[in-house]
């Protein structure tokens, strides 16, 4: 070959591998952020990233654009791996043209997907993009539909990851909206549909930026971000440590680690782990960490809805999805938006073949007029709609308070769990022992002539009869009353036991979860 | 601060209007009919005040209660300086013992809320500023 023509394509690369040029990459680094090309360096292991459609340009001659030059046309494609297993990705590049979206823009990001989903590997999204290239017209628009079809079709299909790195408005909020987790990085990114200058012309309300779509917005109030980070290192970071959780797609297990802990270990803190008086809150973190592998493990949606955490740890060195009630927040109770962050998280790890653990100390669903105006019983059905739809290893293990309509929705006998454990300490009946009284006994009560002494003789009766797990073990309900202490070793024997489960369900194009 | 006793359907209310600001155009008459916040006559004394319904002053944060209960134990008082995660007061609730934690640090300007007394979600039970 001729060196002139190796001469050429390197100055090619070259040129385009310098992006928007040393000026806007240095307004990049200042505003605390990385570029489009650092972030891929990042995310993949050192020299695995193979970049794709590096030569792309627009083809816009509107509005002077045909004199615009895009390297990369603003977004880094391609595929590389993390920790040896294949990951596509895309990283738009703010130093280019804003990493606005256009017709050409949206193919490449298009092409990412389509290949990534005819592999069956995870697709991650790293977004800082001004948004729409307002030249380009519909063909933006159409650009962003295109995405937002393919999001969908790979839904439970491929695991899709998206991270908010810097601005994400309007249209551009759906495809991370429809990926199945999101990042954001606090203080440098927002997303919204409408901007706060767009707000205040309509409405008058002032708000800032940060306020209306930062990332401690979406992670605690709207629930839309489900993980926060506070540099975009730690933030890749994080996605690396979350694929490590995932199967490559819907037909594989998740990756299977040394487990690096006895899986004999007994938990003599569990033990005393409950507080004698059931009226006491305790931290259910305590309880997970001392159950998994090595006490780590990764928290979806920490901010929202804590009166229900999800998390995701290692059994044995398998992952496992844990659904466990708080009840240091709310009681524990299961509110809205306890059940939308639960329910979404269920079905995650159906769909990627997660086996389910549910932790339940769970007084009852919110009373209140607020939680039956906002649809509690819409809300509420999802989490029992997701945990009978799921097929994956179900174990549930109730340590204390399992209550009415609650009870069933964290995942009882009925719903099908696999496996029941409880504690002695578990109390599972339709109401607790004060209301159950009072309803029971309300002749006796008001016929004794000391209607308080007898109120409190009835409900230590209902007590010691009824809130206790054994009344569920005599039906069957619950297949072991355990020590807390052999905890562990039992989740690791159930497990085990389950991961051979099959079971089929009625052929159907999909289900129609209450929404 | 003012009182009034107001009959709504052959029930009396007892109202107390506290004037905020002065000289404002605004038909201040009729103000006090629509904000008669329910305060039952017969209440105990350790009934809270119906939070304050003005909002709360620039700069300062209000910690509402989550959910309607018996506030069981409060454990601030006014002009205490308290750390973001501190615990501010005990309020029984869903048969449990919730910890009302500050939101965030500052000094306490009000606590609005008396051991005993019943509150609903969304009452102000304490002011951070």
């Amino acid at each position: 070959m001729p060196v002139n023509k190796l001469e050429d394509l390197r100055k090619r690369k070259e040129k385009i591998f310098a992006g928007g040029g040393e000026k806007r990459i240095k307004s990049q680094h200042d505003k605390g952020k990385l570029t489009a090309r650092e972030r891929m360096a990042l995310l993949f292991d050192e020299g695995t990233f193979v970049e794709l459609d590096a030569f792309v340009t627009h083809r816009t001659t509107n509005f002077g654009m045909e004199k615009v030059e895009a390297p990369a046309e603003g977004v880094i494609t391609g595929y590389g791996q993390v920790d040896g297993r294949v990951v596509f990705a895309y990283a738009q590049d703010f130093t280019v043209i804003g990493g606005s979206l256009g017709e050409m823009h949206a193919n490449k990001i298009v092409k990412v997907l389509d290949n990534a989903l005819k592999v069956g590997a995870p697709v991650v999204g790293l977004n800082d993009s001004g948004g729409a290239r307002i030249q380009e017209a519909v063909d933006a628009l159409s650009g962003y539909g295109k995405i937002f079809f393919r999001n969908t079709i790979a839904s439970g299909v491929i695991p899709q990851i998206t991270a908010i790195m810097g601005p994400c408005a309007g249209g551009a909020v759906y495809s991370p909206a429809i990926t199945d987790f999101v990042f954001m990085v606090d203080k440098t990114s927002q997303m919204f549909i409408t901007g706060p200058q767009v707000i205040e012309t309509v409405t008058g309300e002032k708000v800032t930026a940060e306020e209306l779509g930062g990332a401690m917005t979406h992670n605690r109030t709207s629930g839309v971000a489900h993980f926060m980070s506070s540099t975009d290192e730690e933030t890749i970071l994080e996605i690396r440590r979350l694929l490590d959780y995932l199967p490559s797609n819907n037909m594989e297990d998740p990756p299977q680690f040394d487990p690096g802990d006895d899986i004999n270990r007994l938990v003599e803190e569990l033990d005393s782990i409950i507080p004698d008086n059931s009226n006491k809150p305790y931290d259910m973190h305590d309880i997970i960490r001392l159950v998994v592998d090595k006490g780590e493990f990764m928290e979806y949606q920490q901010y929202y809805a804590p009166n229900i955490l999800t998390v995701f740890a290692r059994i044995n060195g398998s992952t496992v999805g844990i659904i466990a009630n708080q009840p240091k927040v709310l009681a524990g109770t299961l509110d809205v938006n306890a059940s939308d962050k639960a329910g979404r998280f269920i079905r995650t790890c159906d769909a990627f073949n997660i086996p389910l653990l549910n932790i339940v100390d769970v007084p009852g669903f919110l009373p209140g007029a607020t939680q039956e105006y906002d649809g509690i019983i819409r809300h509420g059905a999802k989490m029992l709609y997701a945990y009978s739809e799921a097929t994956v290893p179900k174990v549930t293990l109730i340590v204390r308070k399992a209550y009415g309509g609650a009870y069933l929705a964290m995942c009882s006998k009925d719903l099908g769990a696999d496996l029941v454990l409880a504690w002695p300490t578990a109390e599972i009946a339709v109401m607790g022992p004060q209301g159950a009284a009072n309803i029971i006994f309300r002749n006796e009560i008001g016929g004794a002539e000391d209607p308080v002494a007898m109120r409190a003789k009835k409900i230590d009766e209902y007590t010691a009869e009824f809130a206790t797990p054994y009344k569920a073990a005599e039906r069957g309900f619950v297949d072991d009353v355990i020590e807390p202490s052999t905890t562990r070793q039992r989740l690791v024997d159930a497990f085990n036991l389950l991961e051979s489960k099959r079971e089929e369900r009625p052929s159907k194009k999909h289900g129609n979860i209450p929404l | 601060m003012k009182k009034y006793n107001i009959t709504v359907n052959g029930n009396t209310y007892e109202v107390e209007v506290e004037e905020v600001g002065s000289a404002s155009s605004a038909p201040r008459a009729q103000a006090p009919a629509p904000k008669a916040a329910p305060a039952p006559q017969a209440a105990p004394a350790a009934k809270a005040a119906p939070a304050p319904q003005a909002a709360a002053p620039a700069g300062s944060e209000s910690v509402t209660a989550p959910m309607p209960g018996t506030v069981l134990d409060v454990k601030v008082a006014v002009g205490d300086t308290v750390a973001g995660g501190d615990v501010l007061l005990i309020l029984e609730a869903m048969k449990m013992e919730n910890e009302i934690m500050a939101s965030r640090g500052g000094k306490v300007v009000s606590v609005n809320a008396a051991k005993g007394a019943s509150v609903n979600s969304g009452d102000v039970l304490v002011v951070i500023e």
